[in-house]
C-alpha cells in the first residue's frame, strides 16, 4: 500500500513537471491562491483555534478555511503560518502536553498534507521557511515557564522531518531569515537580552548578539539593514558584521511594552504598538510609526489611536492590518487601516487574531 | 412591569386558575397521604416547582456508571465532560456550571472555593435516594439552587441485612470494585440500629486502542477514584434519631501520564462527615467538610495545595397545625444554620481565610384542603462583609381531576434566588474580587402533571413545565480583563420541558419508559462593552437549546433488557455563538439477569456504551471515546425478606 502510494506520488509529481513544461506559467489551482490569511489564537483551554481567508477584494471572511477544507479543527491554538510554493506550514499549540504539533497543508487548497507532533514539535511559536526548509521556533516542554527548554526544530519540507534542533535559551520567538542567516529573539517573559544567529548552511550557533532588552527582530529594511526591538528600543544591525549601527529610544516610559513590529510595504518605516495595562488588565496604548532615517522616535502622533493583538502591513497593497480581540470567548475582527492611519474597514474573523500572511 | 406587578399578576393568574379549578370540585375517592415530615425533607417545602425521584431499581441499573451518566438520561441536564473519569459540569436550565446545587443530606456539597461539584467525582453508589429538583430553591436549600438542586441522600435500611460485592471490567482496561454492607438491629425495647457500610475503588486507565478518532486526538487520561460510605441510624420508639453520616471521597486524575514534564495531576479530595439528632420536631444537625485540591504539573511532588474547612450547625423546629379533620393543616419549620469557612489555597491573596456565613429560614407548607397545597418560603442568608438578597418564594399545586384513574395538576411557582459568590472569586490574588456582588434572580414557573392508569394496567404519567429565569450580577471572569472577575452578565433563561413515562405489568413481563425533552433559551441581555453587541441575545456558551434523553426497558422473569439514549443539542462554544460542538446522541445497552441462589442473589449484566461508535467532541476540541464494552458483577447475601433486588422498585 505504502509502496503504491510513494508511486502514486511519483507519478503526480511527474505529471507536474510534464504540465508545468507545456505551460509557460501555470496559474496555481485552489481556493485559497491569493489573498489574507488571519491567524486565530483561539482560546487556550479549548483549542479552537483556525486560519481565516479573505481575499483583499471581500469584506467577509471564510472563518475556519482548515476544517472547511478537512471536515477537521487544527485544534490548538495557531501560533504561526508560513508557506512557501504550494507547502504551508501551521503551528497548531494544544493546551495539554504531548498534543502540539506542526500541521503540513497545500497552501493553495488548504488540505491536510501530514503533520509532526510531541516530542518534536512542543510549543511552537513562529516558524519561518527559505528554500526547502522550515525553521520553528519552540519553547519545548517548558512545563516550569523558566524557558529552559527552547529550540529551533529545522524542518526538511521535503521529507516533512524533523532534521535538526537547535538549543536556545529563554523563550525563542520571532525570527528573521535574511542571506542565509536566521536571526531568532526571545519572549519578553523568557527575560533573556540576546539575539541568535543561526547559520543556514551549518546549521550551527554562528554568534549570539547581546543587546538591552528583550529582543524581537523585526526584518530588513530597503537598506538592507536588520531591524531589531529590544525592549524600548529598536536597533538597526548590519547583518554581514552585526555591528549595531544606530539605536533609537522608542519610550523612556518602563510599564509599556512595544511589540507588533511590522515593516511597511516600501521597507521605509516600521509600525508597532506601545502598550500598558491598567489596574483592571485592560490594555491601553496607541500604534505609531518611525521612518528608517528618523533620528529619534516621536510620540507625538499616533498613527492610530488604539492598541491591537496583531498587526502587519500587506506588502502588496501597503494596508495595514490590525488584529481585535474583543474577549477569548467571541470571535475577534480584522481591521484595516490606510498607510496614513485611516480606518478602511473591519471583518469578522475567528477568536483572537494575532497574525496575518499575506499571499 | 416590575416584579412586584408581575408577583401580583402571576398570584392573580394562579388564583384564577385555582377558581376555576374549583368548578371541577366532584367527588372523588382519592384520600390525602399523610404527609410526615421528619427531618430535613426539603422536596415537602418544594411545591409547585418540578421535582423528579429517581427510583431505587434505577439506581441499582446505574450502581456502575457516575451520576452524570444517569442525569443526562432522566434530566434535561446538559453535561460538560472532558473525558472518562475526567471533569463534568451541570449545565441546568440553561445557567451555568456554578447554578447547581447539590446537597448531601440537606447539606450543600459543592466545593466552596469553586462552587460547584464535578460530577464525575460523584458515582451512583455513593448514595441510597437521590431526587432533582428544577428551578430556582434558593430559599429552601440555600446558594447555587438556581438552575436547580440534586438531593443526594442515606437512608436507613430496616429490613435486612445484606453483604454484597461487586465489580465492572470494562473495555480500555478499566475496572471497578464495591462492598457493601447493610445492617440491622433491634438494641433494646426502644432502640434499634441501622447503617450501611460501602467502599468503592474505580481504576481507569483509559487505553484506547486508537490515538484519534477521525484526526481528533483523544487525551490520555488515567483516573483513580475511591470512595467509602458509612452510615449509621440509632432509632428509637420515642421519636428520636440519631445518625452519622461520613462519605470519603478521593479522585486522582492523571493527564498525559505518559509525557512526565507536562502530565498534569488532578487530586480531588473530599472528608464529608455529619451528626444528626432529632426528638420530636426538634433537629440539629453538624457537619464538617474538608474539600482538596491538589494540582500539579510534571513534578508531583511540587504540588498545589488548596483546602477548605466548613464547619456547618444547623438547628430547626417543625410546627405543625391541623386546621380540620378533613386534612387541612400547615406545617411550619423554622431553622437557622451556621457555616464557618477556613481556606487555605496556593492562589489566593492570603495563606488563610476564614469567611462566616449563617442563615435563617422559614418554610412553610400550607394543605389547604385536599386539592391546593401552597407553600411560601422566607430566608436570609448573612455573609461575612455582606449580604445576599431576602430571599423568598411562594409556590403552589392544585389538584384539577382526581380521581384514581386519572389525575391532573397545575403548578406554578414565583422564587428568588442567590448565590454566594465562589471562594475563588472573592479571594483568588489580584483576579478575583473581595467587593464581588452576588447573583440574585427571580424564577417565575409554572406546571401540569397528569397520571393516567388504564384498564389493562398501564400507567402514564406526562408533565409538562415552562419557566423564566432572570438572573442579576451574573459573575463571569472576563476574558478581556484577563479573566478578572466581575457582575458583568446578565442571563435570562427561558424554556419548556416535557416529560413522559409508560409502565406496565404483563404478569411475568413489564415494560417501562420514560422520555424527556427540553428547550432551554438562554441569553446574555446587558452591554458591557463594544463589542457585546455580537453577545446580547445570543445563546450561553455550552448550554444546548434542545437536549432529550430517553430510557426504555423489558422485563421477563429474572432478565431485563434496558436501551437508554443521550441526545445533546448543537452547543455553541463562543459567546457569540460563532463556533459550536455539534449536536450528538448516544445509545446504551445494558442486559441483565439475576439468579438467586440459596444465600446469594447474583447479578450479572452486560453492558454496551455507545454502540453507535458515534463520534463526538469535548469542550476541548478532543475526542471522547467509541464503543465500549463492560460486565458486572453483583453478589448479594441476604438475610431476611427473600425479594429479588432487581424487583425493588
Amino acid at each position: 500500500m505504502k509502496k503504491q502510494l510513494s508511486g502514486l506520488l511519483f507519478f503526480a509529481a511527474f505529471s507536474v513537471l510534464v504540465s508545468s513544461c507545456e505551460q509557460s506559467d501555470p496559474e496555481p489551482k485552489g481556493d485559497y491562491t491569493a489573498g489574507v490569511f488571519v491567524l486565530n489564537e483561539g482560546n487556550f483551554f479549548q483549542n479552537n483555534g483556525a486560519v481565516s481567508f479573505f481575499t483583499r477584494e471581500q469584506t467577509t471572511a471564510d472563518p475556519d478555511i482548515f476544517s472547511k477544507v478537512n471536515g477537521s479543527a487544527l485544534t490548538g491554538g495557531v501560533q504561526g503560518y508560513a508557506a512557501i510554493g504550494e507547502q504551508g506550514v501551521i503551528l497548531v499549540d494544544n493546551a495539554n502536553a504531548g498534543m502540539d504539533k506542526v500541521e503540513f497543508v497545500n497552501s493553495n487548497t488548504f488540505q491536510r498534507q501530514g503533520t509532526i507532533g510531541a516530542p518534536d514539535i512542543e510549543n511552537p511559536r513562529e516558524v519561518v521557511v527559505a528554500g526547502n526548509k522550515a525553521y520553528v521556533s519552540c519553547w519545548g516542554s517548558n512545563a516550569d515557564y523558566t524557558y529552559a527548554t527552547g529550540y529551533i526544530a529545522i524542518i526538511d519540507l521535503n521529507t516533512k522531518k524533523v532534521t535538526k534542533k537547535i538549543n536556545i535559551a529563554s523563550g525563542p520567538e520571532n525570527m528573521v531569515f535574511a542571506s542565509g542567516k536566521l536571526f531568532v529573539g526571545t519572549v519578553s517573559d523568557g527575560g533573556g537580552k540576546t539575539l541568535t544567529v543561526i547559520d543556514a548552511a551549518t546549521e550551527t550557533i554562528a554568534k549570539p548578539i547581546v543587546l538591552d532588552g528583550s529582543v524581537t527582530p523585526i526584518g530588513l529594511d530597503a537598506n538592507g539593514k536588520l531591524w531589531v526591538g529590544a525592549g524600548l528600543k529598536a536597533v538597526r544591525i548590519d547583518p554581514a558584521s552585526y555591528a549595531v549601527e544606530n539605536t533609537l529610544t522608542i519610550s523612556a516610559d518602563s510599564r509599556k511594552f512595544a511589540g507588533h513590529f511590522a515593516f511597511t510595504s516600501d521597507l521605509k518605516s516600521v509600525v508597532y504598538n506601545l502598550s500598558y495595562y491598567d489596574a483592571n488588565f485592560v490594555a491601553h496604548g496607541e500604534t505609531y510609526k518611525f521612518g528608517i532615517a528618523d533620528t529619534q522616535i516621536s510620540l507625538a502622533t499616533p498613527l492610530i489611536k488604539r492598541v491591537f493583538t496583531g498587526l502587519a502591513v500587506d506588502p502588496s497593497q501597503g494596508l495595514i492590518y490590525a488584529g481585535v480581540t474583543p474577549s477569548y470567548a467571541q470571535a475577534g475582527y480584522a481591521v484595516r487601516y490606510r498607510a496614513d492611519g485611516t480606518l478602511v474597514d473591519s471583518i469578522k474573523v475567528n477568536v483572537a487574531p494575532t497574525g496575518f500572511f499575506f499571499k | 412591569m416590575t416584579v412586584y406587578q408581575k408577583f401580583v399578576l402571576f398570584v392573580t393568574l394562579t388564583a384564577g386558575a385555582l377558581l376555576s379549578g374549583n368548578s371541577y370540585a366532584q367527588t372523588d375517592s382519592v384520600s390525602l397521604e399523610p404527609v410526615n415530615i421528619k427531618g430535613f425533607v426539603p422536596e415537602k417545602f418544594m411545591s409547585g416547582l418540578k421535582i423528579q425521584q429517581i427510583d431505587s431499581a434505577i439506581l441499582y441499573t446505574y450502581k456502575f456508571q457516575n451520576i452524570s451518566e444517569l442525569l443526562s438520561v432522566f434530566t434535561p441536564i446538559a453535561f460538560n465532560k472532558y473525558g472518562p473519569g475526567q471533569l463534568t459540569t451541570a449545565f441546568f436550565r440553561g445557567t451555568s456550571a456554578n447554578h447547581t446545587a447539590v446537597l448531601w443530606n440537606g447539606l450543600n456539597i459543592n466545593s466552596p472555593i469553586l462552587g460547584q461539584t464535578d460530577f464525575s467525582t460523584i458515582p451512583v453508589a455513593g448514595f441510597d435516594a437521590m431526587s432533582v429538583q428544577f428551578g430556582s430553591a434558593s430559599s429552601i436549600v440555600g446558594t447555587d439552587a438556581v438552575g436547580g438542586s440534586i438531593l443526594l441522600s442515606s437512608i436507613p435500611q430496616n429490613q435486612t441485612n445484606e453483604a454484597s460485592v461487586a465489580g465492572q471490567i470494562e473495555s480500555f482496561d478499566n475496572y471497578q470494585m464495591q462492598l457493601a454492607a447493610r445492617y440491622h438491629s433491634v438494641l433494646n425495647e426502644k432502640w434499634s440500629i441501622s447503617g450501611k457500610t460501602s467502599g468503592y475503588f474505580n481504576r481507569m486507565n483509559n487505553h484506547f486502542p486508537y490515538r484519534e478518532r477521525r484526526e481528533y486526538a483523544l487525551l490520555p487520561a488515567e483516573a483513580d477514584q475511591k470512595g467509602l460510605i458509612q452510615d449509621i441510624f440509632l432509632t428509637s420508639k420515642n421519636d428520636q434519631e440519631i445518625s452519622a453520616h461520613v462519605w470519603l471521597t478521593g479522585n486522582k486524575l492523571v493527564t498525559s501520564p505518559a509525557n512526565l514534564v507536562g502530565r498534569e495531576l488532578t487530586l480531588t479530595e473530599a472528608y464529608r462527615t455529619m451528626l444528626r439528632y432529632r426528638i420530636r420536631d426538634l433537629t440539629l444537625r453538624t457537619a464538617w467538610v474538608r474539600d482538596v485540591i491538589d494540582y500539579a504539573k510534571g513534578d508531583f511532588e511540587n504540588v498545589d495545595h488548596a483546602v477548605t474547612d466548613k464547619f456547618s450547625t444547623r438547628a430547626e423546629q417543625d410546627f405543625t397545625w391541623n386546621l380540620n379533620n378533613l386534612g387541612s393543616n400547615i406545617y411550619i419549620k423554622a431553622g437557622a444554620e451556621w457555616t464557618h469557612y477556613r481556606t487555605s489555597v496556593a492562589g489566593y491573596e492570603k495563606p488563610l481565610i476564614t469567611e462566616d456565613r449563617a442563615d435563617i429560614f422559614l418554610l412553610t407548607r400550607w394543605q389547604a384542603n385536599r386539592r391546593l397545597v401552597v407553600s411560601l418560603n422566607l430566608r436570609q442568608a448573612l455573609v461575612t462583609g455582606y449580604n445576599p438578597p431576602f430571599t423568598p418564594s411562594i409556590g403552589s399545586e392544585y389538584q384539577l381531576f382526581q380521581r384514581n384513574s386519572y389525575q391532573l395538576k397545575l403548578k406554578g411557582s414565583l422564587a428568588r434566588s442567590y448565590r454566594v459568590p465562589t471562594l475563588n472569586e472573592r479571594y483568588w490574588a489580584v483576579l478575583g474580587n473581595p467587593d464581588i456582588k452576588p447573583e440574585s434572580g427571580w424564577n417565575k414557573e409554572i406546571g401540569l402533571e397528569q397520571s393516567l392508569k388504564s384498564t389493562f394496567g398501564d400507567v402514564f404519567t406526562a408533565s409538562i413545565t415552562g419557566y423564566h429565569n432572570r438572573v442579576k450580577d451574573w459573575t463571569y471572569w472576563n476574558p478581556t480583563k484577563n479573566y478578572r472577575v466581575e457582575n458583568l452578565q446578565q442571563v435570562l433563561a427561558r424554556g419548556l420541558e416535557l416529560q413522559l413515562s409508560w409502565r406496565r405489568d404483563f404478569g411475568a413481563a413489564k415494560s417501562g419508559l420514560n422520555f424527556n425533552y427540553a428547550w432551554n433559551k438562554s441569553v446574555q441581555e446587558k452591554a458591557y462593552d463594544a463589542y457585546s453587541v455580537d453577545v446580547i441575545g445570543k445563546q450561553l456558551r455550552f448550554v444546548p437549546l434542545h437536549s432529550a434523553g430517553l430510557n426504555t426497558f423489558f422485563q421477563y422473569k429474572n432478565m431485563r433488557l434496558t436501551a437508554q439514549v443521550q441526545s445533546v443539542g448543537k452547543r455553541y462554544i463562543t459567546f457569540d455563538n460563532s463556533t459550536f460542538l455539534k449536536e450528538y446522541a448516544l445509545v446504551h445497552l445494558i442486559g441483565e439477569v439475576t439468579i438467586p441462589l440459596s444465600a446469594v442473589y447474583l447479578r450479572v449484566q452486560g453492558q454496551i456504551n455507545n454502540v453507535s461508535n458515534t463520534f463526538y467532541l469535548n469542550t476541548q476540541n478532543n475526542a471522547m471515546p467509541g464503543r465500549s464494552f463492560a460486565i458486572n458483577m453483583v453478589a448479594a447475601f441476604r438475610k431476611g425478606p427473600k425479594r429479588l433486588p432487581i424487583l425493588e422498585n
